[in-house]
């Protein structure tokens, strides 16, 4: 290799070699992986995937509240159901009055309401101190409560049968309005969310924003000292975390044409819990990853035995909480470390 | 009023006007039990002082208050000329009031640089200047070579110096000590009075510093009060307490 033209050639090597080594080198192959899927992969596939990728985007949710700010939170469901309520409601009753496109105003509320709601309760418990278990506590209430109102309020959300509401449609105004009926429109409809949303935390944890809601999970008595107010820090990050919630309800909600109390319910929450565990908290990558995949692989699991799947999935659970704190993204990177420090001895 | 070494030449560390820290009348009771009663201090900008007693004598807690981690039950704290008696601990590290905890406190999962960063996040510096501010924290506290480590592999003696370079980083401008050499070797201990001598000069900090190694505050020559039973016992220049009778009974003869 000589001159000019191995120059170029060694940088986009170093490029690759940089890229191999971070998390971004195994989120961009996934991501490109999930574009090119309908190609190849089943009509049940493409119907089916957007729903575990916007399971994801909720495992997210908790991936950067929990594995940042190191705060668990039994109320993802409640925010998610929250989420499609809102745009079923909207699509239902013609929120917008046909000025405003009734299913984007329902995404826009239903991220409103959500972020509101987490702001809300995030402000009130976190300045007054409340803490740890207490908050988690706190969370599963709220769990509790999303279901048992999603049931008992049935005039507005049809109770215990559920919520039928048709797909949106991508309504580009003056140029036309595309239907997202077809499972491959909604499928490339629903897949830049968790692209963008992966890509915009990754930022966000590196900001400073993000370094101090790692502070927050190292020692929160040490950032205090240190003049920061952490209860807006964790206020900010509740809100944030029940917003992307609310958002992928809201897509789950339109996706899936039917909403069920039990989306808001703690049996939900704990799913979400075990996904995040699995796939790694503290990689936003191990988060969504985990959303995908758990949820597929449960879903698979329920298929073929549907009496011990549950279990199944809980033993997996405790093994991981056991032996894999870092669930399965702690695992690799470490893997991947020991192998670069031995690289490292061998050179 | 508490009784005071009387000597001449106290009277120049003990300015009245431009003091950085004023205290009156300061009391804490815990359940009946009198851990600090009507103190009266008063801190000149730019010096330190060493707060001594035996065990039980409410250094710790005169240190809380004044870091805004108890609440007094009564008297005033004056810090540059602002009462700050009813403010909270984020607000008075805000104004420049940074605290060392008898056990490190530290970020012990994060590297030496991460732990510094986040005292300058604490500032207001402007994004652009912080990994410049970092680098220079970590060379007052000569631990520059050790920016990439976890502070988890540091001995414990790094451990208190990174958590006096995180007060630094943080532009405190009084810092409060508590027992900044505990569990160090005669080594540490004597390389941790040069920093922190060297520290408030060239920074030109003010200092409270409580400690139990009476050579380590005879090294930093700096006053002293001596606190007995939540009281003011006497204050002076080191020689003048060493030689204080009192202060013998009550303290120095335990040694």
């Amino acid at each position: 290799m000589t001159g000019a033209g191995g120059q170029p050639r060694r940088a986009s090597l170093v490029l690759l070699k940089r890229l191999a080594g971070s998390e971004s080198g195994i989120a961009i192959p996934v991501f490109v992986f999930l574009a090119a899927l309908p190609l190849f992969g089943s009509g049940y596939t493409v119907f089916i995937l957007p729903q575990y990728m916007l399971y994801g985007v909720l495992a997210l949710s908790l991936g950067l509240f929990w594995g940042f700010a190191g705060i668990l939170s039994f109320g993802q469901s409640a925010f998610f159901a929250l989420g499609a309520y809102t745009i079923g409601l909207s699509m239902k009753l013609g929120w917008g009055g046909g000025i405003v496109d009734s299913g984007y105003l329902g995404l826009i509320l239903a991220v409103t309401f959500a972020a509101a709601l987490a702001a809300v309760v995030g402000f009130f418990l976190f300045s007054v101190g409340i803490r740890d278990t207490y908050f988690v506590i706190i969370t599963i209430e709220l769990s509790i409560i999303a279901q048992q109102v999603a049931i008992t309020q049935s005039q507005i959300t049809g109770g215990g049968n559920g919520m039928f509401i048709d797909r949106m449609a991508l309504n580009l105004g003056p140029i036309g309005s595309y239907s997202l009926e077809g499972d491959l429109a909604i499928y490339y409809f629903v897949l830049p969310f968790p692209v963008i949303i992966y890509f915009a935390l990754r930022w966000l944890v590196g900001s400073k924003f993000g370094k101090v809601l790692i502070g927050i999970r190292e020692n929160e008595d040490r950032l205090l000292s240190l003049g920061l107010n952490t209860s807006l820090y964790k206020t900010a990050a509740f809100a944030l975390s029940g917003a992307l919630a609310g958002l992928a309800g809201a897509l789950y909600a339109t996706h899936a044409s039917f909403i069920a109390p039990s989306l808001g319910g703690v049996l939900f929450s704990t799913e979400v819990v075990v996904w995040v565990a699995i796939g790694g908290r503290t990689s936003l990558l191990g988060a969504l990853l985990g959303g995908i995949l758990v949820a597929w692989i449960s879903t698979y699991l329920s298929a073929i035995t549907p009496e011990y799947w549950q279990l199944v999935l809980g033993v997996l659970f405790v093994v991981v909480i056991v032996y894999f704190k870092g669930g399965v993204a702690g695992a690799v990177s470490r893997a991947i470390r020991a192998r670069r420090a031995l690289a490292l001895n061998d050179g | 009023m508490p009784c005071r070494a009387q000597s001449g030449h106290d009277v120049h560390w003990r300015s009245t006007m431009a003091d950085i820290l004023r205290i009156e009348g300061l009391t804490k009771t815990f359940r009946g039990l009198v851990a600090n009663q009507d103190i009266a201090f008063a801190l000149a900008p730019g010096t330190m002082r060493c707060i001594i007693g035996p065990n039980g004598a409410g250094k710790t807690t005169f240190i809380s208050m004044i870091s805004g981690h108890q609440r007094s039950d009564s008297g005033t704290i004056r810090f540059k000329g602002q009462d700050i008696t009813r403010r909270s601990v984020v607000q008075r590290a805000q104004m420049g009031i940074a605290r060392k905890f008898q056990t490190p406190s530290v970020f012990e999962n994060l590297s030496v640089f991460q732990n510094v960063e986040l005292a300058v996040l604490g500032t207001r510096r402007p994004a652009a200047a912080r990994g410049a501010r970092i680098r220079e924290v970590l060379d007052l506290v000569r631990m520059g070579e050790l920016a990439d480590e976890e502070v988890n592999s540091l001995s414990h003696g790094q451990k208190q110096w990174l958590e006096i370079g995180l007060l630094i980083g943080n532009d405190a401008e009084l810092l409060l000590l508590d027992e900044p050499t505990a569990g160090m070797t005669a080594e540490e201990t004597h390389a941790t009075g040069g920093l922190i001598r060297r520290l408030t000069r060239d920074l030109k900090l003010s200092a409270i510093i409580i400690e139990h190694d009476i050579h380590f505050v005879r090294d930093l020559q700096a006053p002293v009060t001596v606190l007995h039973l939540g009281r003011v016992l006497v204050e002076g220049a080191f020689a003048e307490i060493e030689r204080n009778e009192e202060v013998r009974n009550v303290y120095l003869g335990e040694e």
